[in-house]
């Protein structure tokens, strides 16, 4: 098949996949001959601890460094952050065995104090470990083009949110989130060619997700999905530390900040020895120089271990149900989460789901090589045309009703992009607002289940109570994450929304953090929209003059054509001028001109697809009538 | 549109499952924001929405109580506001559930799994009586097995809800 290449190859930025770790973080992206591979750092390593050190002269640390340093300065240094990701600072997870010093919150978001006064969010945390990653990608392709990042794919809305605001604070044009499993699910998938139905199970440092899937001649098909966000190696280290701490008969909860992390850092070291060893003895260095020796069998471990990793139970058996699946259907499973090295994990996956795991690509390394597949197929470089990858929203969105009692609106599991539409009225007289609280869950309470946002409707034409229809529409687009929109139908006025996150930032926070980020200010941030609109603008620009040469039968005569031709024209002579607004302004004067033949394309795709023709056939088809087309143009 | 005609099906019950997915991922190849990234913004506005349709379509369709509800409603039938169970079915759908709590409340297995095998022999009989309904154009009748089905189905979402029980009391070692 002949590709059109209108830029330099060697010029275009290459997309990368992001595999953003609660433990360790790595970067990857596909070579020019195709195949997924790890970038490694200046040390030449692919994993980057997901640690980051504030040092007192404001320097940012970020990998192995601040790993080190966190023995020494542990307030000062933040590990896991993120399980603090959308995390409200009244979550149980910031009562638990860590470090950090949490600084007085005036709104609903996780601080970390880290010493110097300097507080950050758990989202300025993570762009730090992305900014990392991206300067490694550079130095080793140059240029960096957009860039898809996982994300566990019991992720609730909060959470995927957090991360994307991170990757836009780190400078990166996020082009998707991915599910962690689904992309660990494609690297395996396009490495063995084998269609099935297949069970990825992920146990990172801290968080377990477990998804279904069926992969079908190169459509990744997500059945069902389910896990805790809240459980993972981390658990392990812990529950291991307590036990080190009690045969050392010291008191874990009132430990110095620098006790607590040697322990929980020779627990890890212990834990990892354990994989290969039946008995482990270790000399670990306590602050102020002294030392204990533990010694630790894997019998003990993994009697330490054992109610940990029996809580996936219950969440893989709800997935084969929610799947409708048997085991015995089941035709493999992906071992993800450098935790399933654990000997117990593996014995508990193998008797759950009655068959081996396959333990073919590293388990550090799947989620990364699997979304540098997804940057590849999303920056539309790739020669596979065939793959597709249809994800799942992981938890039901519901609005809260009367009486705290939850609404459905959209039910677990549903294929996403997926949108719902839900009629309200208003109850008083005249009333122009109204408010939607929206939540996240499976429980029959809105309190039991996790607070999304509250979005206030305004601007509602005054009327009699009862008489506006409210539509209110909810779309979760393909990164699993909620837009809400509403109209009154009655007037068909769109209503203004105002979006307070129960658990984020606003628009407005994350915007001033970019300006803050953005060293010279208003000069920056107008170069920046300008870059933006030129980049839409060539964007649109191939895309018209692709549609209109390959589809030019679906033109309306040759007014339709001059039409857009005319737009096209002005928005090239615009892009070389420094006026964004004068840009934007043609892009979407062009997209209007022709949106009417992108619905007809759009149309036509759909009757190929239900007249179950294979895109070569169709690709053949086209390629001739517009042979025909030229041979009619030459005659003429 | 309705949910057969979006993803190009005949109006039929007993579809052909293989073809209904086949055709689903046939349009969202064709349809998914995956594929559009490089396309112009109303391009991607007008495949997202369809995207969206043809998922909520496969959603319905998948599904036997969806799918013979949004058959109804193709044949001018809406099932919510027109069906009414029998009290037959109400008596005999109230003894099953007494009879499975008392299994759940005394922890009786035996009787919970037997109760189970029972409700899923009812409900292959619902769906025959429902297929030789629509296969007759009889809505009535095909009305009437859905309204059965759909009391069935709350009897299996409780028995799924005990297993779930009883699978986390046990991981938490209770």
């Amino acid at each position: 098949m002949a590709l059109l290449q209108i830029h330099d190859p060697s010029a275009a930025p290459t997309p990368i996949g992001i595999d953003l770790g609660t433990t360790n973080s790595l970067v990857a992206y596909v070579t020019s001959l195709g195949e997924p591979t790890t970038i490694l750092d200046c040390d030449s390593e692919a994993l980057v601890p997901s640690v980051v050190h504030y040092a007192k002269d404001g320097r940012v640390i970020v990998g192995r460094d601040a790993q080190k340093l966190a023995l020494v300065l542990p307030k000062d240094t933040l590990m896991s952050v993120k399980r603090f990701m959308g995390r409200g600072a009244d979550d149980a997870e910031t009562r638990r065995l860590s470090t950090y010093q949490f600084a007085k919150s005036d709104g609903p978001v996780v601080k970390f104090e880290v010493g110097q006064g300097r507080v950050v969010t758990p989202i300025e945390v993570s762009a730090e470990i992305l900014r990392t990653l991206k300067e490694n990608a550079e130095d080793e392709l140059g240029r960096v083009g957009g860039a898809v990042i996982t994300v566990p794919a019991y992720f609730d809305d909060a959470q995927r949110q957090a991360t994307k605001d991170a990757g836009k604070l780190a400078g990166l044009n996020v082009l998707r989130l991915l599910n962690e499993p689904t992309a660990a699910a494609l690297a395996y998938g396009l490495d063995s060619k084998k269609n099935g139905t297949f069970i990825v199970f992920d146990l990172g440092g801290g968080t377990f997700d477990v998804t279904v899937l069926s992969l079908d001649d190169g459509v990744f098909q997500v059945r069902s999905t389910g896990g805790d966000t809240q459980l993972g190696g981390d658990d392990m280290d812990r529950a291991l530390a307590h036990h080190v701490f009690a045969s050392m008969q010291a008191d874990a909860s009132s430990a110095a900040p620098e006790l607590v992390r040697a322990i929980l850092d020779a627990s890890r070291a212990i834990k990892h020895a354990l994989t290969a060893n039946e008995t482990v003895e270790a000399d670990i260095d306590l602050p102020g120089g002294k030392s204990f020796a533990a010694r630790v069998t894997r019998p003990e471990f993994d009697a330490l271990i054992k109610p940990i990793i029996e809580r996936t139970g219950p969440t893989c058996r709800r997935a084969l149900r929610d799947a409708g699946i048997e085991v015995a259907a089941v035709d493999g499973v992906i071992l993800v989460g450098g935790a399933t090295r654990v000997p117990l994990v593996r014995e508990f996956v193998t008797a759950l789901f009655e068959k081996e795991p396959l333990g073919s690509i590293d388990p550090d390394q799947v989620v990364a090589l699997g979304a540098a597949i997804q940057a590849d197929l999303l920056a539309g470089s790739g020669p596979r045309d065939e793959v597709l990858l249809l994800d799942v929203l992981p938890l039901s969105l519901g609005v809260e009703t009367m009486g705290g009692v939850v609404e459905r609106i959209l039910a677990r599991n549903t294929a996403i992009p997926a949108g719902a539409k839900q009629v309200f009225t208003t109850y008083a007289d005249n009333q122009t607002g109204f408010e939607l609280h929206v939540v996240q869950g499976e429980r029959d309470l809105a309190i039991d289940c996790r607070s999304l946002a509250h979005f206030t409707l305004k601007g509602i034409p005054a009327m009699p109570a009862g008489m506006a229809r409210l539509a209110v529409s909810f779309e979760v687009d393909a990164d699993g994450l909620l837009k809400v929109s509403a109209r009154e139908e009655s007037t068909g006025i769109e209503q203004s929304i105002d979006v307070k996150p129960s658990y984020g930032l606003s628009d407005d926070a994350i915007e001033k953090m970019l300006l803050t980020a953005y060293e010279h200010g208003e000069a920056d941030v107008a170069t920046r929209a300008l870059r933006e609109q030129q980049v839409e603008a060539a964007r649109i620009l191939a895309a018209t003059k692709k549609a209109v040469e390959s589809d030019a039968a679906l033109l309306e005569g040759p007014e339709e054509r001059a039409r857009i031709d005319a737009a096209v024209a002005q928005l090239e002579a615009a892009v070389k001028g420094t006026d964004h607004r004068a840009i934007a302004h043609l892009i979407e004067s062009l997209d209007e001109t022709a949106s009417a033949f992108a619905g007809r394309r759009m149309d036509l795709r759909i009757r190929q697809a239900l007249t179950g023709r294979s895109v070569k056939d169709v690709a053949d088809e086209s390629a001739h009538a517009q042979g025909i087309e030229a041979h009619l143009g030459n005659t003429k | 549109m309705d949910p057969f005609s979006t993803l190009g099906l005949s109006l039929r019950f007993d579809l052909d499952v293989a073809e209904l997915e086949r055709r689903y991922r046939d349009l969202q190849r064709a349809l998914h924001p995956d594929k559009h990234t490089q396309a112009s913004p109303s391009e991607r506005r007008a495949t997202l929405s369809k995207a969206v349709e043809v998922n909520e379509a496969y959603r319905v369709l998948r599904d036997d109580l969806s799918r013979a509800s949004a058959l109804l409603a193709a044949h001018g039938v809406n099932v919510v506001s027109e069906s009414k169970a029998d009290p037959e079915l109400l008596m005999e759908v109230m003894e099953l559930r007494e009879a499975l709590a008392e299994a759940r409340a005394t922890k009786n297995d035996a009787a919970v799994a037997t109760l189970a095998a029972r409700v899923k022999a009812l409900e292959d009989a619902t769906r025959r009586a429902m297929i030789e309904g629509f296969a007759a154009n009889d809505f009535k009748k095909a009305a009437l097995s859905w309204t059965r089905m759909r009391y069935l189905r709350r009897f299996v979402d409780e028995v799924n809800a005990i297993a779930e029980e009883k699978e986390n009391a046990a991981a938490r070692g209770v």
